[in-house]
């Protein structure tokens, strides 16, 4: 396994404001990572550095570059949505498509005009008469046509309604992965992603609070959904966060085996959102 | 380097259509002028028939400073309309991409940052004032034409009355140096809308003129001297490649044009490539442009705006 990017002790200050507090994770090929934490946590900031648009402290690698000093070699291997609708508002779908053919060495225009095909995108349209969808597909019909070994997307669907969302991470799943590649990404739209992630990753207030692959999260973390006698039982074991849900309590436990809960309740494994609310709120408690 | 430059020289174009847009614009303007101006003397036979006979008068070498003149004042017109042309442009280069964020898009391509600075340095300096010299070629043609046109309808030849006398191969020539040698001239103010541009958060345009017309007046008030002033306004009216004639970087000077013998001996003779490319002038000027623009690449690259 070879890790795409490497980061060691990465931290970024903004003034007095710690925005990454020594950061410390690899990324290996052919993961899909999930990058996940509340506004202001860092995500942005973090995504910023593994791009080499902002400068950092510690060490940092992304397929084999330094990224802030090596940014021209680094790009000719990646893809990126930033954020979204920040296509020029000027330019023409075709004058934009002739733009990154002319500039990209691994850009495919046939790939990328067959994804626009499928949208209702006008060719020749600028992108100021296009709706914040329709920017959006476009833009994602680009960086996807871009044969990367990384595709990072910070919240790629954002003002998105459902069916294209659904259809966007289908498509990027079916025709755009494969082992050789990698993608990182950021959304508040958990329940979307989960199922596509390989790993997951949260963040909050500068520091990585959990980083597992999804497959190892069942044996990590479970959910107990019990009340009464049990659950004070149950608290003993020292669960990261509980909640109420209809009259019922329901504890998250880490690190706890599933078989000195069994019994107290109904066990099940957490889905990402509810476990990042516990992983979250729990250490703020 | 080189290879991306074409593809961002024609984004250029693509955002600012103004860069061709204008120069034609006023080209029209200069054209509807000349028809009305000689509408305007058709009126009256007197008037006609005294121009007519002025030019058959006139001696060759007499002629063909005329008309140099006039070619001269159309490619100072146009220059004047380039010239606010350009410093909009290079006002807007660098920061409406920030205004609208679309920076972000133009960094995710593999293009670096001195690639996209240099390719807007490369618009002002060259693209634009080519673009504009093109379009004064064909203003002159048509201006010519029509001029052609009323003195045929008025019973003169054109051909000995205009064409066989006008220098046009000199004028090209010395137009084309000049459309080449002013914006080197003018480069450091070229490098320092860029740097504004880079940096400011509002206002480019204020910013960018606001210390251009302060500084020189502070120092003038604090200490006297006027070191600024020669250096930003002594620029822009004095200029080394039109030999004797005073000419300015925005145009030649009428009176010196007017001036009987100025032209006679062709404006060729008066072009001095040599003394330009050997100013000090001109070389402090590349040099400033060279480092305000440096500091344009280096914050596009190092100013993180989050």
């Amino acid at each position: 396994m070879t890790s795409l990017v490497s980061a060691r002790n990465v931290s970024k200050h903004y003034g007095s404001v710690r925005a990454l507090d020594r950061v410390s994770f690899d990324v290996e090929k052919g993961r899909i990572l999930g990058l996940i934490g509340p506004n202001g946590a860092g995500k942005t900031t973090l995504l910023k550095a593994i791009l080499g648009l902002t400068d950092c402290q510690g060490e940092l690698s992304v397929l084999g570059f330094d990224p802030f000093r090596e940014r021209k070699q680094l790009m000719q291997n990646i893809s990126f949505i930033a954020d979204v609708a920040v296509l020029p508002r000027w330019i023409r779908v075709d004058q934009l498509l002739d733009f990154v053919t002319a500039i990209h060495p691994r850009f495919s225009r046939a790939r990328a005009q067959s994804v626009l095909a499928r949208t209702k995108v006008p060719p020749r349209a600028k992108v100021r008469a296009l709706s914040k969808g329709m920017v959006t597909q476009l833009h994602l019909s680009i960086i996807t046509a871009i044969d990367a070994e990384l595709l990072v997307l910070d919240e790629p669907t954002l003002g998105l309604d459902i069916l294209f969302r659904k259809e966007f991470y289908a498509n990027l799943l079916d025709d755009y992965f494969d082992e050789e590649r990698t993608i990182l990404v950021t959304t508040h739209q958990v329940e979307e992603v989960e199922n596509l992630l390989t790993d997951v990753m949260f963040i909050n207030d500068g520091r990585i609070v959990l980083e597992a692959a999804m497959e190892a999260l069942p044996e990590r973390y479970v959910e107990l959904m019990t009340s009464g006698e049990n659950a004070e039982r149950a608290r003993q074991l020292n669960p990261i966060f509980e909640r109420d849900v209809f009259g019922k309590k329901v504890l998250t436990f880490e690190g706890v085996a599933r078989e000195r809960l069994r019994g107290l309740g109904e066990l099940r494994t957490p889905g990402i959102a509810d476990l990042f609310v516990a992983k979250i709120k729990g250490a703020a408690a | 380097m080189i290879a991306n430059q074409l593809p961002l020289l024609r984004r250029e174009l693509w955002e600012h259509r103004a860069i061709y847009v204008t120069p034609l614009v006023i080209g029209l303007l200069i054209a509807l002028m000349a028809i009305t101006g000689q509408a305007t003397i058709s009126a009256n036979h007197h008037v006609v028939e005294l121009a007519l006979w002025g030019a058959a008068y006139m001696e060759e070498a007499q002629r063909a400073a005329m008309i140099t003149a006039m070619t001269f004042g159309i490619a100072g017109l146009l220059a004047l309309a380039m010239l606010a042309l350009a410093v909009f442009y290079c006002l807007d280069a660098l920061y409406a991409e920030r205004k609208d964020r679309s920076i972000l898009f133009w960094r995710s391509m593999p293009v670096t940052d001195a690639e996209t600075v240099v390719s807007k340095l490369v618009t002002a300096l060259f693209v634009i004032p080519l673009v504009t010299c093109a379009v004064t070629f064909a203003t002159h043609l048509v201006v010519l034409a029509t001029a052609s046109a009323w003195m045929a309808v008025h019973g003169a030849n054109p051909w000995d009355l205009l064409w066989s006398t006008a220098p046009l191969g000199e004028i090209w020539l010395a137009t084309l140096a000049f459309f080449i040698g002013m914006p080197l001239w003018l480069s450091p103010f070229a490098g320092w809308f860029l740097l504004v541009s880079a940096w400011t958060r509002r206002s480019p345009l204020l910013l960018g003129f606001l210390p251009i017309v302060v500084l020189p007046m502070l120092e003038k008030s604090l200490i006297g001297s006027r070191v600024l002033a020669d250096a930003f306004f002594q620029r822009s009216v004095e200029m080394p490649l039109f030999r004797g004639l005073g000419a300015g970087p925005f145009m030649l000077r009428g009176d010196a044009l007017l001036e009987g013998d100025a032209l006679s001996s062709g404006i060729l003779s008066r072009l001095d490539v040599a003394g330009f490319v050997t100013s000090p002038g001109l070389w402090l000027g590349l040099l400033a442009c060279a480092l305000l623009t440096a500091g344009a690449i280096w914050l596009r690259r190092y100013r993180d705006d989050s």
